[in-house]
């Protein structure tokens, strides 16, 4: 596994990689890799990807309001708020 | 040697429903940030979407009236990124099954019908809101708006100017609002889209690289940013660069668009199936319902206004061309069998005020109610034409009902004929030398009475009451 | 009378017939705890309200068989108001605003619930060694794991202090600790059991359920747990049935399936032996067995191990530090916030896993790899549903051994998958599975796994307790107390 993906992968889940873990976790990624790399063998042609193992299709809602204001609850147990919204560093777009 | 310009538009409309895809989060307008967010807005940790049966509803309606190839059984996917607004850090959409596919919808340009073709459209749910400015060094992140639905609609790439992608975007609107599934309140983001644009050399068949501008939230902007887009890529690639494809936004003080600082390369949504939602199904029965109940769309209405009210084309055409003046035409004719006088006032008086004011119907403070009780007020006589301008521009200004302006500004209209004939009569006796002039034979004179009629009575005799007794006290 | 390794049954008529009060079943409970807190099995407590539940429950008397029972929930699911950690830094501060239906399900039936087990973290892991709050001992050997990820649980009750617990099987989470540490675990039919408040790890295979000291207590404990929820779309609309109903019917001609794919010459020979012996035991009641294929089986684990990061790479994805959970300390910029929030937040096999998740799913690989998967899934599924059609229940080894030591599965993340081999197959095919203690080999338990068909977890309760009634495994205990 090259690099390059190994890092992509990483940032596309916002895990750091440093020196400390990096190569340990692009030796694992590779073996565990190899190892589903057994699925090839399979003669799939023609099947259906099984999503759920549940074959039925889903109860729907209908179209009325039923959450009660929790925001003081939502807040309060956020990491950083002030008295009306979540708090991150500034997003420059 | 010109240059083509290939535009695709996705438009994203909320659909007016009253809870959320997934949730029962209300998605009212204008609540205090962070009100509005059930437990399964906040994507805490345990909770599962359920869908909400009436956007599919409004869905179907939009596929419907686009003719479009509707899929009774549509499932969900997940896209995967991340931004605080984006409570899970991923969207439900649609990608594999979307609940509408091809369909096509008619434009006009100018007087000119262009037919622009649908590939598809699908639900999926809005985000929240980041707030940039308002915090020391900090973005402030509002839920309210996470979970409310969206139905995203994507054009072929068949428009090929700023002016056709305006007018496809009217007509999306359009559409959307008398289908009743969206209030098409762009100031309030119910309708927003993303334009794709990209050129091409007349004689190349290749579609040139496109770029993506986001979000963008009003006819003006669509057409300026299109404009300075076209430019800005002949410029690129008349000096021998190639235009990146990539996201852009447009900023509207400057009027340019320019590039979203994200690392692109590593944008993979990594689509796949959502595991906690089975797929839906809308029965055989539930289609039918909508079907039979989709609501008059603006050419059926047309069509109707000008062989059941007797109206022009030209009149029917812009009545029915916003839902909310339609529904104001229709209001009004319940109360009057007079549908031209209803058509007068708006086409008229109505029209002209917007025009003043440069706004839409929506957005003045003209209640469809109030414009009933004003036709049913001439119509019954209340009060007169005249006097129905002055009412009509009181309420445009402040809103107020038309019954309570009546009546504390006194404009009932005098039908009483003795009083009006005892005034007509003074009138008379204080003018000798007018009515001798006038029963000398200087008919024009006639208006000089009942001027004097009206100004005794502050406008508000009954003309023809007035005309008819003056014709009798002058004339005999 | 001390209450240590008693069922629920046994707790049941004891507190029916007074010779307990609620209340001091509960402090004793908590006093079993505390002397057995080497065990770390717990990671918060629910002491105060737990008490108060139980002096309410004196006050008002109750003839249901589960009121006033203690009950061990996982740390898994959101427990209102009280902390909900998932074994995981992430969620060390993290105080539910509900609770899970599964949990409203067992304390609406009378349970109390006394506190929050340890468990792998995010349910990933086979021996509770990467849990935030440490190792969970077996109480059948100070070195030894308790396996995983419902190790705290398993630990719990195989130590006699809780008569039953919560856990969570999403590849062998319930059936492999209860195998290592001789008790009964059972994961029912996908669906049967609601997920809503359950902290996903992979949402189309995670299900929760009992684990206690017979088969008897965990039809009890089913009936109370299963439920319809409209509040999740993977919820079952099937009917309930009593559990407990057919437990004591003979199983005399009915059919056992033996997988011919299973290749248990691999095993250590007392493993097999002990495996052998149940077939004996099982034939001395009257069942026949029945060798079945199932071609694809081979491919359950690599399956598995596609399918479960795709989809856990995503359910992760909300922990981001914005809105709950922990968050780094003075971060920079937006980016500094989510990498180093998930970086402290998360251990590495959790890490391992969401970076697979995220390759197999990612473009150019999704075909390959997340698609051929759930194909494969399609492939096992069909297997056993041709299987169901010639036997009642299928049945095998939980584990391939017993309790190992802890660290000794070394650094080689495929060693642990390993372990999931014969547990794996029925959560891809959404398939009901136990494992109840058949046997011991160097003095430490092991379990016999059966699997059933799709909704009937009733008939394979019935060969679980036919063969309870009939042997002692599950009344032996670790120090050798005398239950009996």
């Amino acid at each position: 596994m090259d690099k390059k993906t190994v890092t992509t992968i990483a940032y596309l889940s916002r895990i750091a990689l440093n020196e400390d873990n990096e190569d340990k976790i692009t030796s694992d990624l590779e073996n565990i890799i190899k190892f589903v790399d057994q699925l090839d063998s399979a003669e799939v042609d023609g099947i259906e990807p099984l999503t759920n193992p549940l074959e039925k299709k889903a109860h729907t809602r209908e179209d009325i309001v039923t959450a009660k204001n929790r925001k003081d609850k939502f807040l309060e147990r956020s990491p950083k708020s002030n008295e009306d919204y979540f708090l991150v560093p500034r997003v420059v777009e | 040697m010109s240059w083509q310009t290939v535009i695709g538009l996705e438009i994203h409309v909320q659909l007016s429903t009253n809870s959320k895809l997934f949730s029962g989060g209300s998605t009212g307008f204008g609540a205090e940030p962070n009100t509005h967010v059930d437990l399964i807005d906040m994507g805490l940790p345990g909770v599962l979407p359920v869908a909400n049966r009436e956007a599919f509803y409004k869905a179907i309606r939009f596929g419907l009236a686009t003719n479009a190839e509707i899929n009774q059984t549509s499932s969900f996917d997940r896209k995967n990124y991340f931004y605080p607004d984006l409570p899970k850090g991923y969207q439900i959409t649609q990608m594999a099954m979307p609940i509408v596919g091809k369909g096509a919808i008619k434009i006009d340009v100018e007087g000119n019908e262009k037919i622009i073709n649908i590939t598809r459209a699908h639900l999926e749910e809005d985000a929240g809101k980041s707030i940039h400015d308002l915090f020391d060094g900090e973005t402030g992140v509002d839920l309210n708006r996470a979970g409310t639905p969206l139905l995203e609609i994507v054009s072929e790439p068949e428009i090929s100017n700023a002016k056709e992608a305006v007018a496809y975007f009217k007509a999306v609107r359009q559409l959307v609002t008398f289908l009743d599934i969206c209030d098409g309140n762009m100031a309030q983001g119910s309708m927003r889209c993303d334009v794709n644009v990209s050129i091409k050399k007349d004689d190349v068949k290749e579609l040139g690289t496109r770029a993506e501008i986001k979000n963008i939230n009003s006819f003006k902007f669509i057409e300026r940013a299109i404009n300075y887009e076209i430019e800005r890529q002949i410029r690129i690639i008349e000096s021998g660069e190639a235009v990146v494809q990539e996201t852009r936004l447009y900023d509207s003080v400057k009027n340019e668009t320019r590039s979203m600082r994200s690392k692109e390369e590593a944008n993979d949504y990594r689509y796949f199936p959502c595991p906690d939602l089975l797929p839906v199904v809308i029965s055989d029965k539930e289609f039918n319902e909508i079907k039979d109940n989709l609501p008059e769309l603006p050419d059926e209405k047309e069509k109707r206004y000008m062989s059941e009210a007797n109206l022009e084309e030209a009149e029917a055409k812009i009545i029915s061309s916003s839902k909310t003046m339609a529904n104001m035409f229709e209001d009004a004719c319940s109360k009057t069998d007079d549908s031209k006088l209803v058509a007068n006032w708006l086409v008229g008086d109505v029209s002209a005020l917007l025009n003043k004011d440069n706004i839409d119907i929506e957005e003045s403070k003209l209640s469809s109610n109030n414009f009933a009780t004003l036709i049913e007020r001439i119509s019954d006589k209340t009060i007169s034409g005249k006097i129905a301008k002055s009412v009509l521009e009181e309420v445009w200004e402040s809103g107020h009902n038309v019954d309570n302006i009546i009546k504390d500004k006194g404009l009932v209209q005098i039908q009483d004929e003795s009083v009006l004939e005892e005034i007509a009569q003074k009138i008379i006796n204080n003018n000798p030398s007018q009515v001798e002039a006038y029963k000398g034979g200087k008919d024009k004179l006639f208006g000089f009475f009942v001027g004097q009629v009206m100004k005794e009575t502050q406008g508000k005799a009954n003309p023809k009451s007035v005309n008819d007794i003056l014709k009798n006290l002058l004339d005999s | 009378m001390s209450i240590r390794y008693k069922t629920i049954k046994d707790l049941s008529s004891m507190i029916q017939k007074r010779d307990i009060s609620h209340l001091e079943l509960v402090k004793e409970t908590f006093s079993l705890i505390e002397s057995s807190s080497d065990l770390n099995a717990f990671i918060t407590l629910n002491k105060d309200p737990a008490i108060e539940n139980a002096i309410s429950l004196d006050n008002e008397r109750n003839e249901s068989v589960l009121s006033g029972i203690p009950i061990a929930q996982k740390d898994l699911f959101c427990t209102k108001d009280l902390r909900t950690t998932c074994g995981s830094n992430m969620l060390s501060n993290f105080i539910p605003p509900y609770s899970a239906t599964v949990i409203t399900n067992l304390e609406r039936a009378g349970c109390i619930s006394i506190g929050k087990t340890n468990m792998d973290e995010f349910a990933m892991g086979s021996s509770n060694e990467t849990s935030f709050y440490g190792n969970v001992i077996n109480p059948w050997g100070k070195n030894l794991v308790p396996g995983g990820s419902s190790g705290g649980s398993a630990s719990a009750v195989s130590s006699g202090i809780v008569p039953a617990a919560t856990g969570t099987d999403t590849g062998g989470s319930i059936r492999q600790p209860a195998s290592l540490c001789g008790i009964t675990g059972l994961k029912p039919t996908y669906g049967r059991i609601s997920r809503w408040g359950m902290i996903a790890f992979a949402s189309s295979l995670d299900q929760a359920g009992p684990m206690a000291r017979t088969a008897e207590d965990c039809a009890i404990l089913l009936n109370e747990m299963c439920s319809h929820d409209l509040k999740d779309t993977t919820s079952l609309n099937e009917p309930i049935p009593d559990f407990t109903e057919d437990l004591d019917k003979p199983i005399k001609g009915m059919k056992i399936g033996i997988v011919k794919e299973f290749d248990l010459s691999k095993l250590d020979s007392d493993v097999v032996q002990v495996f052998e012996d149940s077939k004996k035991h099982y034939e001395s009641l009257g069942a026949e067995f029945v060798e079945i294929s199932l071609p694809n089986i081979s491919l359950s684990v690599p399956t598995y191990y596609v399918v479960a990061p795709a989809e856990c790479s995503s359910n992760l994805s909300r922990f981001d530090g914005v809105k709950f959970g922990t968050r780094c300390d003075d971060p920079k910029n937006l980016e500094d916030l989510y990498i180093r929030t998930r970086s402290e937040g998360f251990g590495d096999e959790v890490k391992r896993r969401i970076l697979i998740g995220s390759y197999v799913l990612s473009a150019g690989f999704y075909d390959a790899y997340y698609k051929k998967a759930q194909q494969v899934r399609r492939l096992i599924k069909n297997d056993f549903d041709g299987a169901f059609s010639k036997v009642d229940v299928i049945m095998s080894p939980t584990t391939r051994g017993t309790a190992f030591e802890a660290g000794s599965k070394g650094s080689d993340p495929i060693q642990m998958y390993l372990e999931d081999l014969f547990t794996i197959p029925a959560n891809l095919a959404g398939l009901p599975a136990l494992s109840l203690p058949n046997g011991f080999v160097n003095k430490k338990p092991i379990g016999l796994q059966l699997i059933g068909n799709f909704l009937e977890e009733s008939k394979m309760l019935q060969f679980a307790h036919n063969f309870q009634k009939t042997s002692d495994f599950h009344l032996k205990t670790p120090h050798g107390e005398d239950i009996s």
